[in-house]
């Protein structure tokens, strides 16, 4: 496993992005019968993943009884199920929410795995064992920790507080992000720090003025996955809160959507309210998010 | 990760310590430690007890709960539909996702876009996957409805997230839609990494590109395959939300997965020492499931990198 990450990093550093480099110049171009077949494929792919987000936004504009009769195009469109939908939801409520955990967990998993990541990487410092011990505490499904959790949390009177949830995730996804931070920390040459050492700057300051300022696109990209994985988060947010005061937008609308007398178009179009922050991360730092991806999980 | 601590052990010149490393450390430690060993700890105690949510620890009763839990149908029949949905969609994900990512290597400006707009389903809350797959398997209205009718497969509409046939597999689709890009993504990664020179030279030498491929390609890919697929397999298990969202564990128990009935036993009947009794059965099984696949994957490295 990471014999292979090296040789992905390792192709990385030389030959840059991997999507830039020029394989045009070693692999012929394929027959033109052959390009055709391949744009076609990737159209179909296209509109697989992308048809559900756009049948959703369709429906968030179509009048409740249009939905039930099944045409496909709405003969007007019912934009009042935006405004409808605010006012049956408290959307802007359960989105400050989100938003503040996911910020706040975001930042304290960076907090936690940054300096450790580092010192796992450059001193070995816990050895093989706190890796794998990082590592496994990723692989247990997350109910193993919901009900010591949920008690824990009542026990410090952070039951049913952002805080207290923030806090959850925050811990959730260290291991997560000390994974993605890794292969950054291992990239850096060691020079740079000696000379750093040398220079009389402790291992504090070289991890806070040489390290972080260098490894700064890794913790970007950490960072943005925690926060995603904070936002999105369900199981924990359903059963640590239960005020809306506290509740995130998943929970929100999950509650939602099971009344059985919910506006098809109303839900839609909270949905899609919910997934436009994601969205907007995913798209503006994609560049970041799909390094990130791909240099800490195949290792 | 493993190998973030096989390199040789070596301190820097003067001036760095230990300490200051075991210090940087100690933060993380102690989260993990609240995170996953208390819970641990907590969890076994809780099994051995006879627990409320709002009371617990009101008795101890050995092996009573595990008794109850091995003696139950239900939790028994959610034990193998976690099984049964974690392992088909794994291996179809990596399949669609291997091929995908063979359509994308192709083609350089058309790949960059196609990985970007994927990014969208891998980043969706999986609660509002729920919803807009809620709304397209729909009975009235849905959208996979109106398409039956119009070609007149169907004579009136399909109920599928009521149906036992098709309820799970609904779920799957929807998982799939999901998390097939993270798979394209990373097998696309790992397909960048080969070095192209061998799969050249087997074409020069007169091999087709079918056999290179098979000859190849893929066994060079294959250990980053498996370990895509032991990732996507742990987050398998962890299904729950899509079965909160789309079918509530139903109909009848239908899609009720391991998660799924110990998040009932716990906070709907709020017997919390038999849901910690099942949770340690479900992290059993959930070892034991995903052990071969360690397993796989380390005889695979060895064999092909």
């Amino acid at each position: 496993m990471s014999t292979l990450g090296a040789t992905i990093r390792g192709r990385e550093r030389t030959g840059g992005r991997a999507a830039a480099r020029p394989t045009t110049g070693v692999r012929p171009r394929p027959p033109r019968r052959q390009r055709s077949w391949r744009g076609f494929g990737l159209g179909a792919v296209l509109i697989v993943f992308l048809f559900p987000i756009l049948y959703l936004a369709l429906v968030s504009v179509k009048p409740q009884p249009e939905v039930l009769s099944g045409r496909l195009l709405p003969s007007r469109f019912a934009w009042e199920n935006w405004p409808d939908a605010f006012r049956s939801v408290e959307l802007l409520l359960f989105l400050r929410n989100s938003v503040a955990v996911a910020i706040g967990s975001a930042a304290l998993t960076l907090g936690l795995a940054v300096p450790a990541t580092y010192a796992m990487v450059r001193f070995n410092t816990g050895g093989r064992g706190l890796a794998s011990f990082v590592l496994s505490s990723y692989v247990a499904p997350p109910v193993v920790a919901l009900l010591p959790l949920f008690f824990l949390l009542r026990w410090a009177r952070l039951i049913d507080t952002l805080p207290g949830l923030a806090l959850v995730h925050a811990l959730a996804n260290v291991p997560v992000a000390v994974w993605l931070l890794d292969s950054f920390v291992r990239g850096l040459p060691r020079e740079i720090e000696e000379a750093s050492w040398v220079d009389g700057a402790g291992q504090v300051g070289t991890l806070r003025r040489v390290v972080v300022p260098l490894i700064a696109p890794g913790i970007v990209a950490a960072g943005i996955i925690c926060l995603i994985l904070s936002y999105n988060e369900f199981l924990f947010a359903l059963v640590l809160t239960y005020r809306p005061e506290t509740q995130t937008l998943p929970v929100g609308i999950a509650l939602f959507q099971g009344d059985r007398l919910v506006q098809f178009g109303q839900m839609a179009a909270a949905s899609l309210t919910g997934m436009a922050p994601v969205y907007l991360l995913a798209l503006f730092f994609q560049r970041w998010l799909i390094r990130g991806l791909t240099s800490g999980a195949v290792k | 990760m493993s190998a973030s601590v096989a390199r040789p052990r070596r301190q820097g010149p003067g001036g760095t310590s230990k300490l200051v490393p075991s210090l940087l450390v100690a933060p993380m430690v102690l989260g993990l430690l609240a995170f996953a060993v208390y819970p641990l700890l907590y969890l076994l105690v809780l099994s051995v007890s006879e627990s409320l949510l709002g009371k617990p620890f009101q008795a101890w009763i050995g092996l009573a709960n595990y008794r109850d839990a091995l003696g139950d149908e239900v939790f028994l029949g959610s034990l193998r539909r976690s099984v049964g949905f974690a392992l088909p969609v794994t291996l179809i994900e990596l399949v669609l996702g291997f091929a995908v990512a063979l359509l994308l290597q192709g083609s350089i400006r058309g790949g960059h876009i196609v990985r970007t707009l994927i990014l969208l389903p891998l980043m969706t809350p999986p609660i509002m996957v729920a919803v807009a797959w809620k709304l397209i398997l729909h009975p009235s209205g849905g959208l996979l409805n109106a398409i039956l009718g119009d070609l007149g497969l169907t004579e009136r509409p399909v109920s599928f997230l009521g149906s036992s046939t098709w309820a799970f597999p609904s779920i799957g689709l929807a998982d799939a839609w999901q998390w097939t890009p993270f798979v394209i993504l990373l097998a696309f990664a790992a397909l960048q990494a080969l070095p192209e020179e061998t799969h050249q030279a087997a074409l020069i030498d007169g091999a087709s590109p079918w056999r290179a491929f098979w000859g190849i390609t893929l066994p060079m890919v294959a250990p980053a395959l498996i370990a895509i697929g032991l990732i996507r397999l742990v987050m398998a298990f962890k299904l729950f939300d899509l079965v909160y969202a789309l079918t509530q564990g139903g109909p009848g128990f239908d899609t009720t997965v391991g998660t799924f009935q110990i998040y009932r036993t716990a906070l709907d009947q709020f017997d919390v020492g038999s849901a910690s009794a099942q949770t340690v059965l479900f992290a059993l099984l959930v070892s034991l499931v995903t052990l071969p696949v360690v397993v796989l994957r380390d005889w695979a490295l060895r064999r092909f990198a």
